[in-house]
């Protein structure tokens, strides 16, 4: 039985409160217990946040194709070859700013590859470049394991005022490797530098041998002064009195602070003479922005118009009717179509399989199938059922800008081709009643 | 007259003589509950909350050319980098300044920030997103903030510190990291480029959310100035510094330490 006591007009059960605590402090403990559990041991993330993109942030912007992320399965220390291209599409919504500048670069969780080489339609890319609506740009990047791990690899292309766009991925597998990661950077001057560690431990101490000319500063009016008393005193006094005659600040002070001071100055000179002896050839952080080189969209074979499209969400199947003039002296054929990361391809498997990392590739059927004979007006009904709609968030079912873009590639038996942008308002067939805004 | 005027004058310095020296031993005064032990739970629990404050200020202004070498230029990163880490700085030198005559905020604020900005770096960047600490290693402003407080000390103005100490701080952050930063500034060949290392860690590892294009560096526009791009930054950098001096000030005197005063009256 508990004690009672009376506080006021309140009686307290002392017993059934310290149970009450104790109930507490058991929940809190056992909170504790769970979240060091989930923090000991957190998953990797694994994808990059791209499906939260609005659609047309995706389908009306870009659109990746040939992409191939080769090896898959690497060491440490090993390299792997992403290629491709992307074009940034004609379709460019107007709520972004019109492309002029741009980057290519792999899509990573983190710098778990390096990147070593870069690629832009043939020139070697250290930065950024400028970029169009219509422009394609053929990449290649070489990255080298660096954390081992199952990480996905995708190319991407950031554009000024957009951010940046993701393409197609794939699963690579870094195993550990008996030798440690290295990265050998032979400067201008002949000397090879390893980059993971280099100026690392003398940033570290120089930066802490401030660190503790700090400490020696603030120790020594800590130890040899009260402070929270001393308010006491500097509230009776103007704020621009040091009080020497009281003892706030006394000649000792200014002595030793000049000391400190003094040696301050002293290591900032060896520092500096140091730096500039170890390191005599300094440069100002290198920028080059340039023009890729023009790549065609192809030979001109075909003019095609998207006429309408619909989207079914329960079956993730988009149908696209498009009207297609073959402008060229030979038969044509429709034999893909690309819409951002995802590319659809009209042909078996052993085609689909060369398209592109197979998780962002399906198949597109075409109605009427078969060649366009020269001069030929069709309408084109494209059909595609694909996952990928859904799991990358590909078509707007109730967006602003209920539009798709995609870009048509049409081939002739003399290995020609061109690249055809399209660009439709899409119906989905199925409206869902919706009760919150 | 005029020895009634020099024995009114005598009397108010003998006054003046007899109040400092009660304010001397108020000084001295040993206390029997407030002993040093609460000097220094004052003290250590303020590390965390100045740390962060400083802290949160610098990567607020000055987020990206802290966090990477190939973000520190010529030409931003002085300014960018003064004018952001002064601030709280100057706060704390009012409150420890005009509460106890301390000229140590300044100090007091760059070793928490210190301690703050390295733990961070290490355990957040290095540890857990395996970026090498050699490309994220922070600014160090701990030797501009023993300048800073001298300064204080020996003008014991806080306009003439930030006339003075300000540009004395844009020099010494500047200086003081130029120093572990030089050997990231040497030219080496990569990608067919003759680009610096601090270059080659900003292009090797990789920032996905970060396109190169958003690295806000010296491209070449103030080359008008006989090519030194350095001592206009610096000179301009002073002057930022001076503007984020008197924003600490603004933060220590209105926000800090005048509402306590209307409280303490109240009571």
């Amino acid at each position: 039985m508990g004690r009672r006591f009376v506080l006021g007009s309140e009686r307290v059960n002392v017993s059934s409160n310290r149970y009450e605590m104790l109930d507490t402090f058991t929940l809190f403990g056992v909170l504790c217990v769970i979240l060091a559990v989930v923090l000991a041991n957190p998953p990797n993330v694994a994808a990059h946040g791209e499906a939260a993109d609005e659609p047309f942030l995706k389908n009306m912007t870009t659109a990746f194709f040939n992409v191939s992320v080769s090896p898959t399965e690497i060491e440490v220390g090993e390299p792997v070859k992403v290629t491709g291209s992307v074009k940034i599409l004609e379709t460019w919504p107007h709520t972004l700013e019109t492309p002029e500048i741009a980057s290519i670069m792999p899509v990573v969780p983190g710098p778990v590859f390096v990147l070593k080489e870069r690629f832009v339609n043939g020139t070697a890319a250290i930065g950024s470049f400028f970029a169009q609506k219509g422009g394609i740009y053929e990449f290649e990047m070489e990255l080298v394991g660096k954390e081992p791990g199952d990480w996905h690899v995708h190319p991407g292309i950031a554009v000024y005022g957009t951010g940046t766009l993701i393409g197609p991925g794939e699963w690579v597998s870094v195993k550990p490797s008996d030798e440690p990661f290295s990265f050998p950077l032979t400067l201008m001057s002949g000397e090879t530098i390893e980059l993971s560690t280099y100026g690392g431990a003398f940033v570290w101490w120089w930066s802490f041998a401030g660190f503790v000319l700090g400490v020696a500063w603030i120790l020594y009016w800590t130890t040899n002064k009260r402070t929270v008393t001393n308010l006491a005193v500097t509230v009776q006094l103007p704020v621009n009195d040091d009080a020497p005659d009281i003892g706030l600040i006394t000649p000792r002070d200014h002595m030793w602070m000049n000391v400190i001071v003094g040696v301050t100055l002293v290591m900032l000179v060896v520092g500096w003479t140091y730096a500039t002896s170890n390191a005599p050839v300094r440069w100002p952080q290198q920028t080059d922005w340039f023009t890729p080189e023009f790549i065609s969209s192809g030979e001109k074979m075909a003019e095609a118009r998207a006429s309408e499209a619909t989207y079914d969400e329960a079956s993730e199947t988009l149908e696209m009717k498009v009207q297609v003039t073959n402008v060229i002296e030979s038969d044509i054929e429709l034999k893909q179509l690309t819409m951002a990361m995802a590319t659809f391809v009209n042909g078996p498997e052993a085609e689909q399989a060369k398209a592109g990392p197979s998780d962002f590739v399906g198949r597109l059927e075409v109605q009427p199938d078969g060649p366009i004979a020269p001069g030929e007006n069709k309408e084109l009904t494209l059909t595609i059922s694909s996952s990928i709609f859904s799991e990358e968030r590909l078509i707007p079912t109730q967006a602003p800008q209920q539009f798709i873009g995609a870009v048509l590639r049409f081939e002739n038996g003399n290995d020609g081709h061109e690249l055809v942008t399209v660009r439709s308002n899409v119906v989905p067939t199925q409206f869902r009643s919706t009760y919150l805004p | 007259m005029a020895t009634e005027t020099t024995t009114v004058t005598d009397l108010a310095e003998a006054a003046e003589r007899q109040r400092r020296l009660e304010l001397k031993e108020l000084l001295n005064k040993k206390y029997k509950w407030i002993d040093w032990k609460w000097d220094l739970v004052f003290w250590t629990t303020a590390i965390f909350v100045v740390a962060g404050a400083a802290d949160i200020t610098k990567q607020l202004f000055a987020g990206d050319w802290d966090f990477w070498t190939d973000w520190k230029d010529p030409q931003w990163w002085p300014v960018v980098t003064a004018f952001a880490t002064i601030i709280i700085p100057s706060t704390l030198q009012y409150i420890q300044w005009a509460a106890w005559r301390f000229p140590t905020g300044a100090t007091y604020t760059a070793c928490c920030l210190f301690f703050a900005a390295w733990v961070g770096r290490y355990f957040q960047w290095d540890l857990a997103a395996t970026y090498p600490m050699n490309f994220v290693w922070p600014a160090s402003v701990v030797c501009a903030g023993i300048l800073m407080d001298w300064t204080l000390m020996k003008t014991k103005s806080f306009i003439l510190t930030s006339l003075i100490g300000a540009h004395v701080w844009a020099i010494a952050v500047w200086a003081y990291n130029y120093v572990p930063l030089a050997a990231f500034l040497q030219p080496a060949h990569f990608m067919d480029h003759v680009v610096t290392v601090a270059d080659v860690q900003g292009i090797a590892y990789i920032r996905s959310q970060t396109p190169e294009y958003l690295r806000l560096i010296e491209r070449g526009a103030l080359r008008s100035f006989l090519g030194e791009t350095q001592y206009v930054s610096l000179a301009f950098a002073g002057t930022a510094a001076f503007v984020g001096y008197w924003i600490g000030q603004f933060i220590g005197r209105y926000l800090a330490v005048w509402p306590i005063r209307r409280y303490l009256k109240t009571v």
